[in-house]
């Protein structure tokens, strides 16, 4: 078994790492080479990189900051926004992303994750899911950044990503999201029955979270707040998880 | 050992090449990307780099030109070095493609990962040492970074094995010819001195520092 992964998330605006609440009042936290070199010295396992403003205009902004972070970064990275066609991800590969996440695009046309797969290989293409709790579904699944309810529950379209070519999920509850009251375990223990890897995300806030999420079957754990506030120190995080005996890189 | 070669980096459309590039940039050794043996460098070691299927890539080499020299390349005494997919197309062949035959520069077969384990194996792995290689740093215990789903078998000439279900080569060697089935570019620090030394050992070293203005 791989080590579990702990991934910074990085939300990228106009080629500038930003920090809002629900994509408001934006504060600029710097270059994304920046923030890859901090996090690589850190010890993250690797990162994810979400262009929260995506569009066809700024698609060569886009394509320049990659290039530089893949040229800087000694750990791998995810990018995602705006990816709607296997020319798209291709664009980003070859500036030097390893995978790229694909959310609302997939679930209008859930053939982009096959034409995905059969274009670069399962592993490089993770399935972002936002997901809230819903007495009718269990767990429903939300679009365009959380704002657009679907008729899908999690567990459908989570084993319909699995069978259509994705390599990887990344999961965030957007219950927890931004509470720091850690993960929906029973939401994980739903989903690491998939026989692809799972990201948990939404909800860290203390050591413990991570734990209980790791534990949970998540092969790797997500968060951006407290990892960019100094918060949480990866190395910390790291110690505490290795001390209770789960396998991480140190 | 002489320090003057250049890097050739083979560009078939078969891997992350950018990554591979900063890697080798942040270590200041000398590169250069060649698509066909005409932008080979006069001399200095190659890489193989790799992702994607073993038919696929072979037939790339094979249409630019690369398929049939790189045994010469070696022969002659050209060091070189294979990257995942890389490593795996030194071999002499592979589950999957088994119409298609491997280069056979190291021996040794290439085989589908699993069963009862989640393929591709993707993330850090921990590799452990079986012996010992002037080219390579102590790299028992080290944390590797994988992204493959078919691996070569360990053999009598296998530096480093790492697991997944089952154990397999992770650094493999034979002459001047190596093989590395991690990612170094995408390894940390391990990652990078494991290239360093690997093309200091082939002949590459990073400019000496300057010497101080007194």
């Amino acid at each position: 078994m791989p080590a579990k992964r702990i991934i910074p998330c990085l939300d990228v605006k106009q080629g500038r790492v930003v920090k809002g609440v629900q994509f408001k009042d934006l504060r600029d936290l710097g270059h994304p080479v920046q923030l890859a070199r901090r996090y690589d010295a850190e010890g993250a396992d690797e990162l994810v990189f979400l262009d929260i403003a995506a569009s066809i205009e700024n698609r060569g902004t886009r394509e320049t900051w990659v290039r530089e972070v893949a040229r800087e970064l000694s750990i791998p990275f995810t990018v995602g926004g705006g990816v709607s066609h296997v020319e798209d991800a291709r664009s980003l590969l070859r500036a030097g992303a390893d995978k790229v996440a694909v959310n609302t695009a997939a679930a209008l046309r859930p053939a982009l994750v096959r034409e995905l797969a059969d274009a670069f290989g399962r592993q490089c293409v993770v399935a972002a899911v936002d997901v809230k709790r819903d007495p009718a579904l269990g767990w429903r699944v939300y679009l365009k950044g959380g704002t657009e309810p679907t008729e899908r529950s999690v567990q459908d379209w989570l084993w319909e990503l699995s069978d259509l070519g994705a390599g990887e999920i990344l999961l965030t509850s957007m219950d927890r999201d931004g509470t720091g009251e850690g993960f929906d375990i029973p939401l994980l223990d739903l989903a690491s029955k998939l026989p692809i890897p799972l990201i948990a995300s939404g909800g860290a806030g203390r050591e413990i979270h991570f734990l209980e999420a790791l534990e949970h079957g998540a092969d790797a754990v997500l968060a951006a707040t407290l990892f960019h506030e100094g918060i949480l120190p990866i190395s910390q995080l790291k110690a505490y998880l290795a001390h209770n005996d789960l396998s991480v890189r140190i | 050992m002489s320090d003057t070669g250049i890097i050739t980096l083979i560009d078939y459309d078969a891997g992350n090449l950018a990554s591979l590039e900063g890697a080798l940039d942040r270590l200041q050794l000398p590169c250069q990307r060649a698509a066909t043996p005409d932008g080979l460098a006069p001399d200095g070691p190659v890489i193989l780099p790799g992702v994607g299927h073993f038919e696929a890539a072979q037939r790339s080499l094979r249409d630019r030109g690369w398929w049939r020299l790189l045994p010469t390349l070696v022969a002659e005494g050209r060091p070189l070095l294979g990257i995942c997919l890389g490593l795996q197309l030194l071999a002499e062949g592979s589950e999957e493609a088994p119409r298609a035959s491997g280069l056979g520069l190291i021996p040794g077969l290439v085989r589908r990962l699993g069963p009862g384990v989640k393929v591709p194996h993707m993330g850090w792995s921990r590799v452990s040492e079986h012996r010992m290689h002037p080219a390579l740093p102590d790299l028992h215990g080290a944390w590797l970074y994988f992204v493959h789903s078919y691996a070569l078998e360990p053999t009598v000439e296998t530096i480093c094995v790492a697991e997944h279900g089952r154990p397999f080569a992770a650094v493999q060697a034979r002459g001047l010819v190596l093989g590395f089935q991690a990612h170094p570019e995408k390894s940390g620090e391990a990652g990078l001195s494991m290239l360093k030394s690997t093309l200091a050992w082939m002949g590459v070293a990073a400019p000496a520092p300057e010497a101080p203005c007194n």
